[in-house]
């Protein structure tokens, strides 16, 4: 069975190597490239869905080392993998959304003419994150968590030939080497300390607070919590397929699970717990506010992920690794599945973002249209939907915890707030009267849009069902509370609905928004980057500019150059020609010089 | 001579081609008011009007729709548990000493 | 790379139009031919006029950095604005760089471009946006650490205190000893 399971693993994942093989052998040969790129992923998925059966049967997990790279003393570099919990769930999740991303972008990306080394790029991507998922020692890891940081960048920097699109893939690679950083500090750390990087053997022993907090930063940066989010909403520039992707299954849970990973360490850190727990708060509520009044249907979308992400880093916080998975789990299907709607809706309304351009679309996106009141459904935690199974749970054990109140607070506040953003996007997507343009060639009957739509969509109403019915119990322990509690994750989301539909009502009064600054400061997304962007590079870069392009050339070549030559020489030149007066005295009296030099030298 | 002739067609059709002027295919190519996003079932674009919709886009979405409320509403009936708590929360004033095990004060 | 062409496009003018202008000879400080360094600082009208005329300035737009020995001789000082904030719909001879041939360009022009340093104005003054963001900011933090002061939890029993339950604390009779609470029995 184990043969079985470690077999079939990594064939699931060799598989995806084979058209980037085929892509290397035949260079010119593209024209069915995108195809077999899908198919692969399509093939690797139905691979990887044995060892999950076996294991949800089973339990058993595994640890593959097949090759020895080098070994000092008693480090040991080698090709590992572990197969546990958390990576063979997750690899089938993370194939099935790509699968569904890669067969939309067939659609979506038709017109391109570099579309095959789009899907090289996409599924480039996701074998880095697979690599990640299942690496078992800090080098394998940082392979994985480096490459998926570089496609990143490719991807979002897609459309090279918009300034726009450069500057969020530079902001997106600037961001996570910060978070890098972090990761380093961590593996130097581990280096110096403990001298091993497996994985299995740095949970025997212990981390302190600092090597914990290196993987905070490393999480914060990749996962763009607060402080490090501003690269998030900026990816938005990249192609939709790539939002998709990037924000369902790969790079940004990368920072969320690289916590799941090393939770056996954190567990009994309880600043670092608070640390993570404030810092997710923080972003979740942040996030919630900048979505509430944005107007580009792609910009609402990723600030749902970000807020999504930080109530993640809060069940991080709160210690609960496994429910923090089943979230991350969770979210990748009704948020691919967002996305893939938008991007739907983009194509078809010829490219136009602004909800407000929008409209009407019940009537002419049916299936676009129920398949995005499903996934907000889901996101907003509707009773018995994916995101139900993930969420409630969440906040009841918050509500359930000895934690900090403000951290609860701010959760509920920010469920409220999902439900708020949610139904606003389908308000002024879906309902009321068209706002677009009268011409339109709208079609949404193409099979390689509505399919990867519909299957995305039934994963988000029925896997958080199939998940939670099938993990091992041991990892979920259902609790028990008042009522009232357990009813307040509901209470809560109605309440932003019901907010909602009054705030949704007051726009077709023209009224002048209600609270300007806040307006303001949620549409400016919180002036984080008016002000950041704007005031650290310009002092760096300024500086940066005096001491290269002025200050150098200045010292070097003039102040301490031929300057100060100059000073010393005239100095100098006018101390002795003092003596050069002609005077036959003082010439002999130079001659006592040698006296003292050759008794110097004597002695 | 034969080369010419087997020229013939290509001029015919090239000279076709040429005299009917930019034709539907190709005039709004440089305007991008095609999309050329794939093929599936083709929807003539109309004005001031909702497109029309196939049979098939409305049966799917429907059934989407239908699928997502049936299985709302079917856990709701079978397993409303999970919204409204599964079984009521333990008050521990409520508890007697029979439940608990204590035995009564007066024994010796 | 349209970027760097126009840019090396925009130095090898400069040089031919100082090469017109200025005298050979001028001392070169590094690696750039002395042909391509701005001319001495202007000191009287005609060479400021000159100067102008050099950089494709009018003569009142003109203004050369201070004399101050960083050796930018008669480089126009031009406004600190980001090319960002240029009119996107203009159509720029360089619609990358937001930018005219022969147009004078900024002397840190490489921090001002568009993927870099932004100084468009903002639609909120900067004042606001600073309060606002740092208030929510400290908001939040000092509410975080109200927050650990005051922890939120559902407890199970009543909290149960030392000197039987706090009995003199609050105002109990100190001359009757309280009735001892017992929790067990053995």
């Amino acid at each position: 069975m184990n043969n079985m399971l470690n077999t079939m693993t990594l064939m699931s994942i060799t598989t995806l190597t084979t058209p980037l093989i085929i892509n290397l052998i035949f260079p010119h040969k593209t024209t069915k490239l995108p195809m077999y790129y899908k198919m692969a992923v399509k093939y690797a998925f139905l691979i990887s869905l044995p060892p999950l059966l076996s294991f949800i049967h089973t339990g058993q997990e595994s640890i593959i080392t097949n090759w020895k790279w080098f070994s000092i003393n008693s480090f040991n570099l080698t090709m590992s993998f572990k197969l546990d919990y958390f990576s063979i769930i997750f690899i089938p999740i993370a194939l099935y959304v790509t699968w569904s991303i890669l067969e939309f972008s067939q659609w979506y990306m038709n017109s391109d003419p570099n579309i095959h080394q789009f899907f090289k790029y996409l599924v480039m991507f996701l074998l880095t994150m697979m690599i990640l998922i299942t690496a078992n020692n800090l080098f394998q890891l940082f392979i994985g968590w480096e490459g998926v940081g570089i496609m990143s960048f490719m991807l979002i920097g897609w459309w090279h030939g918009r300034s726009d699109a450069n500057t969020a893939a530079l902001q997106a690679i600037l961001y996570n080497r910060i978070g890098d950083m972090g990761l380093m500090l961590t593996m130097v750390w581990l280096m110096i300390n403990i001298g091993l990087w497996d994985l299995q053997h740095i949970f025997m022993t212990k981390m302190n607070t600092l090597a914990l907090l290196g993987l905070v930063i490393a999480a914060t940066g990749k996962s763009a919590q607060f402080g490090l989010h501003p690269w998030l909403p900026s990816a938005m520039e990249g192609p939709t397929p790539v939002s998709a992707l990037l924000h369902s299954s790969t790079m940004v849970v990368a920072g969320v699970f690289l916590l799941i990973r090393f939770y056996p360490m954190m567990k009994d850190n309880n600043t670092i717990l608070t640390i993570i727990l404030c810092m997710g708060a923080i972003t979740s509520l942040f996030a919630a506010i900048c979505a509430t009044t944005q107007n580009d249907i792609k910009k609402i979308v990723a600030f749902s992920t970000s807020s999504q992400l930080g109530l993640m880093m809060v069940t991080m916080g709160l210690n609960q690794p496994h429910r923090t998975f089943l979230h991350m789990c969770t979210h990748a299907f009704f948020k691919a599945t967002l996305f893939l709607c938008s991007g739907s809706i983009i194509h078809n309304l010829n490219n136009e973002q602004d909800i407000r351009k929008m409209g009407g679309l019940l009537n002419i996106l049916p299936i676009t249209s129920s398949a995005l009141m499903t996934s907000s459904l889901a996101l907003i935690g509707t009773p018995f939907l994916t995101g139900f199974y993930s969420k409630d749970p969440i906040i009841e054990t918050m509500n359930m915890s000895y934690i900090n109140s403000w951290a609860l607070t701010t959760t509920l506040i920010t469920t409220t707030l999902t439900a708020m953003y949610s139904l606003r996007m389908i308000y002024f997507t879906l309902l009321n009267q068209p706002r677009f343009i009268p011409l339109l060639t709208i079609n949404e009957n193409h099979p390689n849009l509505k399919n990867p739509i519909l299957r995305l969509t039934l994963g988000s109403i029925f896997t958080g069902y199939l998940l939670t019915m099938n993990i091992p119990t041991t990892y979920m322990n259902p609790t028990t509370m008042p009522p009232m509690l357990k009813m307040s994750t509901l209470l809560v989301t109605i309440t932003g609905l019901l907010i909602a539909m009054e705030l949704n009502s007051l726009t077709n009064k023209l009224a002048a928004p209600p609270l300007k600054h806040a307006y303001n400061f949620s549409i400016m997304q919180g002036y984080f980057t008016h002000l950041l962007h704007r005031l650290l590079p310009l002092a760096s870069l300024q500086m940066s500019q005096y001491i290269a392009t002025m200050l150098m050339d200045l010292n070097w070549y003039e102040k301490i150059g031929p300057k100060n030559q100059m000073n010393i020489h005239t100095t100098m030149s006018s101390y002795i020609s003092s003596t050069q007066k002609g005077l036959i005295k003082t010439y002999f009296l130079s001659f006592i010089i040698s006296i003292p030099m050759m008794m110097i030298l004597a002695t | 001579m034969s080369a010419l002739r087997r020229l013939g067609p290509f001029l015919r059709e090239g000279g076709r081609r040429f005299l009917a002027g930019p034709s539907e295919r190709s005039a709004g190519y440089g305007l991008g008011g095609i999309r050329h996003a794939g093929g599936g079932v083709h929807i003539e674009p109309r004005y001031r009007q909702y497109p029309q919709l196939t049979k098939s886009q409305v049966f799917q979405a429907e059934m989407l729709s239908a699928t997502l409320w049936f299985w709302i509403l079917w856990h709701f009936w079978h397993d409303s548990d999970a919204v409204v708590g599964h079984f009521p929360y333990p008050d521990p004033s409520q508890w007697t000493d029979e439940e608990l095990g204590i035995p009564p004060d007066d024994e010796d | 790379m349209a970027a760097s062409m126009s840019v090396s496009r925009g130095i090898q003018w400069l040089g031919t139009a100082a090469r017109r202008v200025t005298p050979l000879g001028a001392r070169a400080a590094s690696g750039l031919r002395k042909d391509m360094l701005p001319g001495p600082y202007p000191r009287t009208p005609e060479e400021r006029a000159a100067a102008a005329k050099k950089y494709n300035m009018r003569v009142e737009d003109y203004e050369p950095y201070p004399d101050d020995g960083f050796g930018r001789g008669d480089y126009p000082k031009l406004p600190d604005h980001s090319q960002h904030g240029r009119d996107p719909w203009y159509d720029w001879d360089h619609s990358e760089l937001r930018l005219n041939w022969g147009e004078p360009m900024h002397f840190d022009f490489d921090i001002y471009t568009r993927n870099r340093v932004d100084t468009s104005s903002t639609p909120v003054s900067w004042n606001t946006m600073y309060k606002c963001f740092f208030g929510f900011f400290g908001f939040m933090m000092f509410m975080f650490w109200l927050g650990q002061v005051f922890p939120s939890y559902q407890p199970v029993s009543p909290k149960q205190y030392p000197y039987n339950n706090l009995y003199l604390e609050r105002g109990g009779d100190p001359n009757v000893d309280p009735e001892p609470v017992i929790h067990y029995e053995i």
